[in-house]
C-alpha cells in the first residue's frame, strides 16, 4: 500500500520551497495537536483483503425471499464493468460539463428513463434512497402548496414513514388524520408494503379536490413495468427506490432515491437535474441545468439541502435498463410476478391465510399457522432467508426472477412442516 | 456496424431502436383483468454489445481523477484504492439483505462497529451514526438533534450562526430546519470575525456551524474564543468535517471544542466520487447527545464478540435513511482506514506539504486574498484579468487536459480559484499543473478573446447554461407515432 507518491528527497524539496523544517509549521498554534492515533499498525493490501474477507465469511447467505425495500433482482454482468471505469467511477459533480459529458449523457439518460417509467413529465438525477425521497417529496409539496400538513395512507414501509417522521420533525411539518385545508399532500405507496397494487386514480381525485398533492412511492420499480404508471392516474410527484435496478442490496446501501413531477413542479425538484443543450457551433452537449434553485447558490432560499446524491448508481440503473430493454424489463416483471403468485398459492393450501388484499405484485403479507420466527428458522436451516416478520404470526414474503421453481418448492414444504 | 450504431455527438441509447413505441399486446398471466395493465413501455430493446459501446464511449468523454490530477477544492479528489472496489463487491456483503437476521449478519455488523470506533478515535467524539448518505444528510441530522435537544430542554432557540465562508449546505441545513441564518463575515486573516460574532452570539443561538479547515483553507484561530463564548450561551458547536483531510492525527475536533461534526466518508476516506456518490455522511457526537442518534444503532453484546441492532432508544430522533446507510461505502472507508493504520497522519501531512507548496508556485501567476500559510487547500482569485476570468481559466484548463479548480467559491472572493491538489498527487504533477496555471495567467494577459472561446479540445465546446436553463430540454420522448 503505497497511495503517498513522495521520495524523502521530493519532500525535503518542498519543505525547502515553502521555507518550513516541518509540515507541523504549517498548523498554527492554536490548533490543539492530537496524541498519536491508535488505529493500530499499517496492513499490506494483502493483509486488509484478509481481514476483510474474514468479516464477511461471518456473514451467512442465503436464497433470498426477503423484499420490504431491498429486493433480489438479478443484476447482469455488464453493469460492473462499466460503472468500474475510472473515467465513471473517480469523477465528481459535473461542474465542468465540457469535461464531464460522460456522467451528463448518462444522467439525461437516467432523467429520461425515470419519466418513461413512472408517467411523469420530468426527473432529477437522483435523491439519496426511497425513504429520504419521500421525505423530499414532502418539502417540494409543502413549498408548492405552502401547507404544512400531510396525509400518509396505509400501506407505506413503517422505516418509510420513521424516516418522515423524523424529517417532518426537523421541518415542523405535521402528520394528518384526515385530508383537509392544511394537507399539502397525499402519500400513498403502491405497490404497498404488504404487496398490494393500488390505483392512484381514486386517490388523485380526492387529493386534487383538496388543493393536495398526490405523492406514489414506489419500493421495486421493476413493478412499473406490467402496472400502469402513476402518472398516468393523477400522481403529481412520484419517488422511489431504484435498487432494484441492477444495484446489490449490500445491506441496504447505498440505495437509489429517485423523484420525478409533473412539470409544473420542475422548479421545486431538490437536487441536480442535467438539461441538453449546444456549443457555439450547434453541437449537442448536457449541462447541470436550473441550478439556481440548489444550496451552492441559493443557499438559506434552496428548495433542498442536498448536493452529493447518487449519481454512480443512477449509471447502474441506467445501464441496467439499457441491457434489460423492454423485453426484459417485461419478463423480469412477470416473472418476479408469477413467482410470487405461485408461492402465495402453495403456502394458502398449507395453512396460511394471505393478508395482502386485492391484487399484489411479487410481494404478499401471510399470518402463519405457527409463529413467525419458527418458520423462518425452519427456512434458514435450508438456506432460505424467508422474508420479513412484521410481528409475531405475519411474514412478509417477496419473489423475485431469482427465486427459482424448485426453490419456491422448498420453501413451500419447509414452511409447513412442523 | 452500422452507420446507425456509429456514435454521433450527443447520440442517445434511445436512439439505436426508434422503431419500436414499445405498444405491449399479450397478456399471458391475466393481469389486465386484475389490475390498471401498462399499455405501453417504450423502452429500447437493444444488444448488450451496443449497450457497453455506447457507455465506453459515455466514459471517454469523461474526466476522473484517474485521468490526472482533479483539483477540485473542498472535493478531496485523491486517489482511490482499487482494492476497496473488489472488498464493497464481495459477495458475502454485496449479497447481504438488510431484514437478514442478526446472526446472519455479523460480519456487516462488525464492520460497521470497527468504523464507528475508528471514527470515534480519528474525531474525539464519544458516538457515530454511519445512517447519513452523504455530508449534507449529515448537517441536517445534526441540526435535526440540536433541535430536538433544545426543545428537550424546554429552550426555543431561532438561530444558527455561519460564517460568510461556509459551504451552501449549512445555511440551506438550517433553513430546512426552520432556522434562522445568522451570517458572520471573515476577518482580514480569514478567520471568522470575532466582533461580529461577539454581535450575533446569544442565548437564541442553537447552533453554531463552522468549517475547519474554513472553504477559504484556514484553519480557524479564534476556535477558543469561539468555543468559550458559545458555552456561556449553551450554544452547540458543530464541525462541518468536509475538510477532515487536513486534521487527521493532528488534531481531533471533539478537543476543538466541538460538539458534533460530519465526516464526508468519501472525501477524507477515499472512496470513489462516482460522478457525484453515493458518498457517506457519518455523524459523531459527544455523550450528552448520544442518545438522539438515529435507530437502529449497532450495539456489541457484553460476550465481546457478537453484534446486533438495537433500536430501543427512547430518545432517538428517529431514522434518516431507508436501512443503516450506505454500507458500501462504510466497508470501502474501513478498508482504507486499516490500510493506514495510526500512519494515517501521513495522509494529512502529504495533503498539507503539498497544497502550500503549489500555493508556493503560483502566488505570483495570481492573487492570493489572505497572506498566510494554507492547510489542504487554497483559493486565490483571477480577479486581475477581469471579469469571468474563473470561469475561462477553469474552461482553458480542460484544454490544458486537467480538471479545472472549484471556481466562484467560497463567495467572498471574487473571481475565486478554489484548488485542493490531496496527498495521492505527486510533485512532478503539481510542477505540472503549475506550470500549467501559470501558462493559461500569461495567456489571460495576452489573448484574451482566445480564452472566452475554450475549450477548443473537447468533443463539444463551451456548452450555452443559459440556454438549457431558457429551453429545458430534460428528457428524451418517444417520436409521435
Amino acid at each position: 500500500m503505497n497511495y503517498i507518491p513522495h521520495t524523502e528527497e521530493h519532500i525535503s524539496e518542498m519543505l525547502a520551497a515553502i521555507g518550513c523544517q516541518t509540515v507541523d509549521e504549517l498548523v498554527p498554534r492554536q490548533v490543539p495537536r492530537a496524541a498519536r492515533l491508535d488505529l493500530g499498525k499499517p496492513m499490506s493490501e494483502m493483509e486488509m483483503v484478509s481481514y476483510i474477507q474474514s468479516l464477511a465469511a461471518k456473514n451467512t447467505q442465503t436464497k433470498c425471499f426477503a423484499g420490504g425495500g431491498s429486493y433480489d433482482h438479478y443484476i447482469p454482468s455488464a453493469i460492473g464493468h462499466i460503472v468500474l471505469r475510472g473515467e465513471f467511477l473517480t469523477s465528481y459533480t459535473p461542474y465542468q460539463a465540457e469535461a464531464s459529458q460522460g456522467v451528463l449523457q448518462a444522467l439525461y439518460e437516467y432523467q429520461s428513463y425515470i419519466c418513461l417509467l413512472t408517467g411523469m413529465d420530468v426527473s432529477n438525477a437522483s435523491l439519496y434512497d426511497g425513504a429520504s425521497a419521500l421525505a423530499e417529496a414532502v418539502f417540494l409539496a409543502h413549498s408548492y402548496t405552502k401547507r404544512r400538513g400531510v396525509f400518509v395512507d396505509e400501506g407505506l414501509n413503517p422505516a418509510y414513514l420513521r424516516v418522515l417522521r423524523t424529517y417532518c420533525e426537523g421541518a415542523d411539518i405535521f402528520i394528518s388524520d384526515v385530508i383537509n385545508d392544511d394537507v399539502a399532500c397525499v402519500i400513498q405507496q403502491t405497490p404497498a408494503f404488504d404487496g398490494s397494487i393500488k390505483d392512484p386514480t381514486h386517490m388523485a381525485e380526492k387529493a386534487h379536490r383538496n388543493g393536495s398533492l398526490l405523492i406514489s412511492c414506489i419500493s421495486d420499480p421493476t413493478s412499473l413495468a406490467i402496472i400502469r404508471p402513476p402518472g398516468e392516474a393523477g400522481a403529481d410527484i412520484v419517488t422511489g427506490e431504484g435498487q432494484s435496478f441492477g444495484i446489490p442490496r449490500s445491506f441496504g446501501g447505498p440505495c437509489l432515491g429517485f423523484m420525478a413531477v409533473r412539470s409544473a413542479l420542475t422548479k421545486k425538484l431538490p437536487g441536480r437535474i442535467v438539461g441538453a443543450t449546444q456549443d457555439k457551433s450547434g453541437r449537442r452537449g448536457f449541462v447541470l441545468t436550473l441550478q439556481a434553485r440548489e444550496q451552492f447558490i441559493r443557499r438559506e432560499r434552496a428548495t433542498s439541502n442536498i448536493t452529493t446524491n447518487q449519481t454512480l448508481l443512477a449509471l447502474s440503473a441506467t445501464i441496467y435498463l439499457a441491457l434489460l430493454g423492454r423485453t426484459g424489463l417485461r419478463s423480469v416483471a412477470r416473472t418476479s410476478y408469477r413467482r410470487a403468485h405461485r408461492l402465495q398459492q402453495m403456502l394458502c393450501t398449507r395453512g396460511f391465510r394471505t393478508m395482502t388484499p386485492g391484487p399484489f405484485y411479487n410481494e404478499f403479507l401471510v399470518e402463519t399457522p405457527r409463529p413467525a420466527a419458527d418458520i423462518l428458522e425452519r427456512l434458514q436451516q435450508h438456506g432460505i432467508l424467508g422474508g420479513i416478520t412484521v410481528d409475531d404470526h405475519r411474514l412478509l414474503i417477496c419473489c423475485t426472477e431469482k427465486n427459482t421453481m424448485p426453490n419456491i418448492k422448498t420453501y413451500a414444504r419447509n414452511a409447513s412442516v412442523q | 456496424m452500422t452507420a446507425q450504431d456509429k456514435a454521433a455527438p450527443g447520440k442517445l441509447i434511445f436512439d439505436y431502436d426508434q422503431a419500436n413505441t414499445g405498444h405491449i399486446h399479450t397478456d399471458e398471466d391475466g393481469i389486465k383483468d386484475r389490475f390498471p395493465e401498462r399499455e405501453c413501455l417504450p423502452l429500447p430493446d437493444v444488444s448488450e454489445m451496443q449497450v457497453i459501446r455506447h457507455y465506453t464511449e459515455l466514459s471517454r468523454k469523461n474526466y476522473g481523477i484517474d485521468t490526472d490530477i482533479y483539483p477540485l477544492g473542498s472535493c478531496t479528489m485523491k486517489y482511490n484504492p482499487r482494492v476497496n472496489e473488489d472488498m464493497a463487491r464481495l459477495p458475502g456483503f454485496a449479497g447481504m439483505h438488510p431484514c437478514a437476521p442478526p446472526s446472519h449478519v455479523q460480519g456487516a455488523l462488525e464492520v460497521m462497529w470497527e468504523l464507528q470506533e475508528a471514527l470515534k478515535e480519528i474525531t474525539g467524539m464519544d458516538a457515530f451514526s454511519l445512517q447519513p448518505a452523504a455530508g449534507s444528510q449529515g448537517e441536517l441530522l445534526g441540526v435535526m438533534i440540536a433541535k430536538r435537544y433544545f426543545a428537550d430542554m424546554g429552550e426555543r432557540r431561532t438561530r444558527i450562526i455561519i460564517p460568510d465562508s461556509a459551504h451552501g449546505t449549512n445555511p440551506a441545513t438550517a433553513a430546512t430546519c426552520r432556522f434562522q441564518t445568522v451570517t458572520v463575515r471573515s476577518d482580514e486573516r480569514g478567520n471568522m470575525d470575532l466582533d461580529g460574532f461577539r454581535q450575533a452570539i446569544g442565548d437564541d443561538v442553537a447552533v453554531v456551524m463552522i468549517t475547519n479547515p474554513n472553504t477559504l483553507g484556514f484553519y480557524e484561530e479564534h476556535l477558543q474564543e469561539i468555543t468559550d463564548l458559545s458555552r456561556k450561551h449553551g450554544t452547540l458547536l458543530y464541525c462541518d468535517g468536509a475538510n477532515m483531510n487536513a486534521m487527521l492525527g493532528i488534531s481531533k475536533p471533539a478537543e476543538q471544542g466541538f460538539d458534533m461534526m460530519h465526516l464526508n466518508l468519501h472525501k477524507t476516506f477515499s472512496t470513489p466520487h462516482g460522478g457525484g456518490g453515493p458518498g457517506g455522511g457519518a455523524l459523531g457526537v459527544r455523550s450528552f447527545l448520544e442518545e438522539y442518534l438515529p435507530v437502529p444503532r449497532v450495539v456489541k453484546h457484553d460476550s465481546g464478540s457478537t453484534f446486533d441492532l438495537d433500536h430501543n432508544y427512547e430518545k432517538s430522533i428517529g431514522k434518516v435513511h431507508s436501512f443503516y446507510g450506505n454500507f458500501g461505502i462504510m466497508l470501502r472507508a474501513l478498508a482504507y482506514i486499516k490500510s493506514w493504520g495510526s500512519d494515517i497522519v501521513n495522509v494529512s501531512e502529504a495533503a498539507l506539504l503539498n497544497a502550500n507548496y503549489l500555493l508556493g508556485l503560483i502566488r505570483e501567476s495570481y492573487d492570493v486574498p489572505y497572506d498566510r500559510r494554507c492547510a489542504h487547500e487554497f483559493v486565490v482569485s483571477a480577479r486581475r484579468f477581469g471579469k469571468r476570468s474563473a470561469l475561462n481559466m477553469a474552461k482553458r484548463m480542460i484544454d490544458y487536459g486537467f480538471h479545472p479548480p472549484t471556481v466562484y467559491f467560497p463567495l467572498i472572493v471574487k473571481e475565486a480559484l478554489m484548488i485542493e491538489p490531496t496527498e495521492t498527487e505527486s510533485k512532478e504533477t503539481l510542477d505540472r499543473l503549475a506550470g500549467a496555471l501559470a501558462a493559461i495567467a500569461s495567456e489571460m494577459d495576452q489573448n484574451p478573446n482566445m480564452l472566452d472561446g475554450a475549450p477548443h479540445t473537447t468533443a463539444t465546446g463551451r456548452l450555452d447554461e443559459v440556454m438549457a436553463a431558457r429551453r429545458l430540454d430534460l428528457r428524451w420522448k418517444p417520436p409521435e407515432e
